[in-house]
């Protein structure tokens, strides 16, 4: 399976679709956006930090354990950084694959495991240790 | 020999700093390096990484570079 996993601090621009096959008959796209409720209260923005390095390697073995539940051609995975304000996207994430069915699979499982152990945060201010 | 110490998000707070390099020894583990840099600290809701893998608290540090201490994560 084709992999790509990007961060950036800035606004996420959506990679140019890139048929690995003809046999690719699904695309499935999914993006999160941030929201301005946050458990109640109103916010501007989130602020987002990683540890690249290792979310890297996290996601690819998630990918790769995924490819081998749900076959699928490709993913692309886009990560923002930085602050983030109501209404951007902090995530992009597209399955191709030769069937809807494993794309779908593919990307809630893929959400799912993003928030179990991947090392991203979220928080409501920006942190001012240097 | 010495280890870089990372923290993330929430952890910045409790430990003060994102980023410190700190002299150990190879049977020091991540428990005893942050217990030794403040002892009131709680643990229990933390992981820890060492060279990017999770390990558990009492791993040996062995020949690692880099310790991350790993808050509950919200990516996404």
């Amino acid at each position: 399976m084709l992999t790509e996993i990007h961060f950036t601090a800035e606004p996420i621009v959506i990679p140019p679709e890139k048929l690995p096959s003809r046999e690719i008959g699904a695309a499935v796209e999914f993006q999160g956006i941030v929201r301005e409720l946050e458990e109640g209260d109103a916010l501007a923005g989130l602020f987002y930090e990683a540890y690249e390095p290792m979310a890297r390697r996290v996601l690819q073995r998630h990918f790769e354990e995924l490819a081998a539940i749900h076959p699928c051609a490709a993913v692309c995975f886009v990560h923002r950084t930085g602050w983030v304000p109501v209404g951007e996207a902090s995530l992009f994430i597209r399955v191709l694959s030769s069937h809807r069915k494993e794309a779908l699979a593919f990307l809630g499982d893929a959400i799912d495991r993003l928030k179990l152990d991947v090392p991203i945060w979220k928080r409501v201010e920006r942190p001012n240790h240097g | 020999m010495s280890i870089t110490v990372l923290a993330f998000a929430q952890s910045q707070d409790t430990f003060g700093f994102s980023s410190k390099e700190l002299p150990c020894s190879p049977e020091d583990t991540p428990r005893s390096l942050l217990l030794r840099l403040k002892p009131e600290a709680n643990l229990e809701l933390l992981r820890v990484a060492l060279d990017c893998e999770f390990v558990t608290w009492d791993t040996p540090v062995g020949s690692a570079k880099e310790l991350a201490i790993i808050p509950p994560v919200s990516g996404g």
